[in-house]
């Protein structure tokens, strides 16, 4: 709870909750615009637009960005914390640091779900204006409450992927802020976000086809869109069990990086 | 003496900063991941959508998003940076003028970003091998007017940064994403039904105009004819946004030095 809290802090100390949380989210919103404008523009010149469509790319344009927005935080937690000496103290205590770096993501879930959902309905109204279109999205209590039970197991995996790459950044003394980049921009091209993952070439298909976050995505397409294929608790299980595996991997990954890091100091190492 | 002065100190940042870049072949492998993977899955999108003949949008787009990053990150933080690191108080100290690092700040990042850039158009084309038709001298005036232009837009922002603290950041990550939306990076804006207001605000970006001349040039063959109104407004646009930083960055010295903040570092 304090390790969250600090998180929490870190991204909304130096302003109030309301601007900090809109600078967090207009960027958001103008990135799922430009991936329905991407489609938009292409589906009109080929005539086979397709609102069903769009809402596809809505939806798995803001929930990629919602992914990759809070599972490098652990890794950011400890370049920035290297930097400002918060790791270091971290460190010292007794079997601190996974927990630590744990409320951390949580804090970043919380804010990311806020701003990705905020980011899904901008850029819905926009597109709609935009594009002159209707959005077959079905809102209701219940098909919400299913999002969110989406968004809550879908953290398994991503912290999960956030200490695999921490076991990396542990050892890092330059450039681990380009992680960020490179997870987004994966689970922008392999999770399905955008256009299905068949498109890949196999096996890159295969695996795509099989990672939590493509399932995640999934569910959360089946829960949100009217008439999309599939089911839901289908989706989430795999999703579930998918996440399970990351965070076992990630935890084990981590707990040798961190053993390895001890023995061999590197903590205080920095870069100058 | 003064144009000597000014040239050396154009060139010792400019050294620095490709030096910076070029001594650590890394660098482009940090750089690239951005610009490539969205232009890959912004091309495959298109592809799906049944419109591959646009795939060129999105690499071009990539190619340009490369130029953009490192304006906004590499220019307009780095006083910002210089300053928590110390560096700053030595430029304002020494008698380098402020307008020839900047100049040369630029020039550094233009080539340091080069490689990457140019990797993004590699692979994009050898992956999607869109299909173009160039009028290479429009499309080469057109490309270094746009980054003339772009980057005095960083070195005019560059002033604002310098007195903000961590908040940059966030303003950086704000800006990002909308600009290369609003300026169409991706997709030929004027296609979108913006209200007048934005359209004039997307207008006085130079990304917006560089995006829709680039494409006209580089995938419809418009000469230098075609596109003279583009040409013109970018030439305009850099030279008042260079003129511009100048007089931001002279009074924002000015109040740093009064108020005392110019030398304030985080560690």
């Amino acid at each position: 709870m304090a390790s969250a809290w600090a998180g929490w802090q870190r991204d909304f100390g130096w302003t109030n909750p309301i601007a900090g949380l809109s600078l967090k989210t207009i960027g958001p919103i103008a990135s799922v615009l430009t991936a329905s404008t991407v489609y938009w523009l292409g589906s009109s010149a080929a005539r086979s637009f397709d609102p069903t469509n769009l809402a596809y790319i809505l939806v798995g344009a803001a929930l990629y960005a919602h992914v990759a927005a809070y599972s490098w935080v652990p890794s950011l937690a400890i370049t920035e914390g290297k930097w400002s000496n918060v790791f270091t103290q971290v460190y010292i205590s007794p079997k601190s640091s996974p927990p630590y770096l744990a409320g951390r993501c949580l804090a970043s879930f919380a804010t990311s779900a806020i701003t990705s959902g905020g980011s899904l309905v901008g850029a819905s109204v926009i597109s709609i204006y935009l594009f002159n279109t209707g959005l077959p999205f079905v809102l209701t209590p219940v098909s919400i409450g299913l999002l969110v039970v989406a968004l809550v197991v879908n953290i398994f995996a991503s912290m999960g992927l956030g200490f695999l790459l921490s076991a990396y950044t542990i050892f890092a003394t330059k450039f681990e802020w380009a992680l960020p980049v490179y997870v987004s921009g994966l689970l922008m091209v392999f999770s399905g976000a955008l256009f299905p993952v068949t498109l890949l070439p196999w096996p890159v298909s295969a695996v795509a086809d099989v990672l939590p976050f493509t399932e995640f995505i999934r569910a959360a397409r089946v829960a949100l869109i009217a008439g999309y294929p599939g089911s839901f608790w289908y989706y989430l299980g795999l999703s579930f069990v998918g996440g399970l595996v990351f965070l076992v991997l990630g935890l084990a990954a981590y707990a040798a990086a961190e053993h390895r890091a001890r023995r061999l100091g590197v903590v205080d190492r920095k870069a100058v | 003496m003064r144009a000597s002065l000014w040239l050396r100190t154009a060139y010792a940042r400019m050294w620095v900063r490709t030096k910076s870049i070029y001594g650590e072949p890394l660098w482009v492998v940090v750089t690239i991941g951005f610009p490539l993977f969205t232009s890959m899955a912004l091309s495959l999108l298109y592809k799906s959508s049944n419109a591959s003949q646009f795939t060129g949008f999105a690499i071009l787009g990539g190619v340009m998003i490369s130029f953009w990053g490192n304006v906004l990150w590499s220019m307009a933080s780095q006083f910002m940076w210089d300053k928590q690191a110390g560096l700053f108080e030595v430029y304002i100290t020494s008698p380098a003028p402020i307008s020839a690092i900047l100049v040369g700040m630029s020039l550094g990042g233009v080539l340091g970003t080069a490689p990457s850039a140019a990797l993004v158009a590699l692979i994009g084309w050898a992956l999607f091998n869109p299909a173009i038709s160039p009028a290479w001298p429009a499309v080469l005036v057109v490309f270094t007017l746009t980054l003339a232009s772009l980057y005095a837009m960083g070195m005019a922002l560059s002033s604002l940064y310098l007195v903000y603290g961590r908040e940059a950041d966030s303003i950086n990550e704000a800006l990002h994403e909308p600009v290369s939306f609003l300026s169409g990076v991706y997709f030929p804006q004027q296609m979108l039904n913006f209200p007048a207001a934005v359209q004039i605000a997307a207008s006085l970006i130079p990304l917006t105009i560089g995006m829709d001349a680039l494409r006209r040039t580089l995938f419809s063959g418009e000469g230098l004819q075609q596109i003279s109104f583009h040409i013109g407004v970018l030439a305009l646009m850099a030279a008042v946004l260079l003129v511009l930083s100048q007089k931001m960055l002279k009074l924002l010295e000015e109040r740093g030095r009064r108020a005392g903040t110019i030398s304030v570092r985080i560690r």
